[in-house]
């Protein structure tokens, strides 16, 4: 069936058409919200995120210029929005706490991959400093190159590397330590 | 950077194979490394979610930022403008409104027909007009020719027995020479010659009563 852009979507929406709205947010919300349950560890927080980055998109919606791509530009506010949370998490908060949140992510792995090397995967990525997280969630679960990521970040495609680089270093020795065998199976 | 940052690259574009790329990375511990991680990260990032969206009504944010309570819309403009559209259209098109014996009736005349029946009619009744002319002209000319014929042939009778009568005339005349020149000639070379064989008893010398001469 004939799938309309993102960009026609928009258009339509801009005029008042709320069937094109609804279209948009049932495209990108369940996107969002499991970025948002990776980033921020809970399903609260995530749908909290989601209904914040609905709101701010709604406001805004008329700004979108079509620079870059739709996802893109959505996922600019919602990094800035998880970045923003996670930051007043950590000023209430003992930041060391995020990685021992009773949250719903082991049972949730338990239920999606069933396999103790993804929960461990899941553990661990949320361990790691929010701007290396945010970094290695774009790239492998958003499916966004260096350059769209630095974008959005507002930062250089080099930074974007070297925290992604540093990520993935912190990551291996974590799972090392954890004595996860990876198997390249792909 | 590196070659071996190039070869991951390569892998994370999609340009290469993870297998290819493990092979290229095997013999350096740190980029292979990072591609174990990487590819553990991979796996889990295809790995579908089936955690519950949450239910959030944007539709109600939406209707109060972006959709505006429709203007009401007069339609008495569009139906003026329609209805000025179509007089026009019906003044310019052939189509006729006639109001006759108290029906109203829509027809659609053709202009050029109507011109051409309309010198049609014209034209007959001219060739009729002419025709009632060239009648009436033919006519007086018979009349009047007649008149002329009659009396040229009065005037030809006139002169035919003017002519006859001056023929008769001139022919008594004639005839009245013709003798006169016939006795003047007897009277030169016969009357003496006569005389001389005539005896005297002759009745052509004895005198007339009349007066006549006797030849």
């Amino acid at each position: 069936m004939f799938k309309r852009s993102d960009e026609s979507l928009i258009a339509k929406a801009l005029n008042g058409d709320q069937h094109a709205w609804q279209q948009l947010v049932n495209r990108h919300q369940a996107a969002l919200f499991y970025f948002g349950l990776r980033l921020l560890g809970s399903k609260e927080d995530a749908s909290d995120l989601l209904q914040d980055v609905l709101m701010v998109l709604c406001r805004n919606l008329g700004q979108y210029r079509g620079d870059s791509s739709f996802k893109s530009w959505l996922f600019g506010i919602a990094n800035y929005r998880a970045m923003d949370m996670l930051r007043k998490r950590k000023y209430s908060d003992n930041d060391d706490a995020l990685a021992e949140l009773p949250d719903d992510a082991p049972d949730l792995s338990q239920q999606l991959a069933g396999t103790q090397q993804q929960q461990q995967v899941r553990q661990q990525l949320r361990s790691l400093p929010p701007e290396q997280r945010l970094v290695l969630e774009l790239k492998f679960y958003q499916q966004f190159t260096f350059d769209e990521i630095a974008g959005q970040l507002a930062i250089s495609a080099n930074t974007v590397k070297s925290r992604f680089y540093a990520a993935l270093d912190k990551l291996r020795l974590q799972l090392e330590d954890d004595h996860v065998e990876q198997s390249a199976n792909f | 950077m590196s070659n071996n940052q190039q070869i991951f690259e390569q892998w994370l574009e999609g340009k290469i194979s993870a297998e290819h790329c493990a092979q290229q990375l095997q013999h350096d511990t740190l980029w292979y490394g990072r591609l174990q991680n990487a590819l553990a990260v991979h796996a889990d990032a295809k790995t579908p979610e089936f955690a519950v969206l949450p239910v959030f009504d944007a539709s109600s944010a939406f209707a109060g930022q972006w959709q505006r309570p429709a203007a009401k819309r007069s339609w008495w403009p569009q139906v003026s403008l329609a209805l000025s559209c179509a007089a026009m259209l019906i003044s310019l098109s052939p189509a006729q409104f006639r109001l006759q014996d108290g029906s109203l009736t829509l027809s659609w005349h053709n202009p050029k027909a109507e011109v051409e029946a309309a010198v049609t009619s014209a034209l007959t009744a001219y060739r009729q007009q002419q025709q009632q002319w060239l009648a009436q002209q033919l006519d007086f000319q018979q009349q009047n020719t007649s008149s002329q014929l009659v009396l040229l042939k009065d005037y030809l009778q006139d002169e035919l027995k003017r002519d006859q009568r001056s023929d008769m005339l001139q022919l008594v005349e004639y005839l009245n020479q013709q003798r006169q020149s016939d006795w003047q000639y007897w009277q030169e070379n016969y009357q003496p010659m006569q005389a001389g064989y005539r005896p005297a008893d002759s009745y052509y010398l004895t005198p007339t009563d009349s007066g006549v001469v006797k030849p």
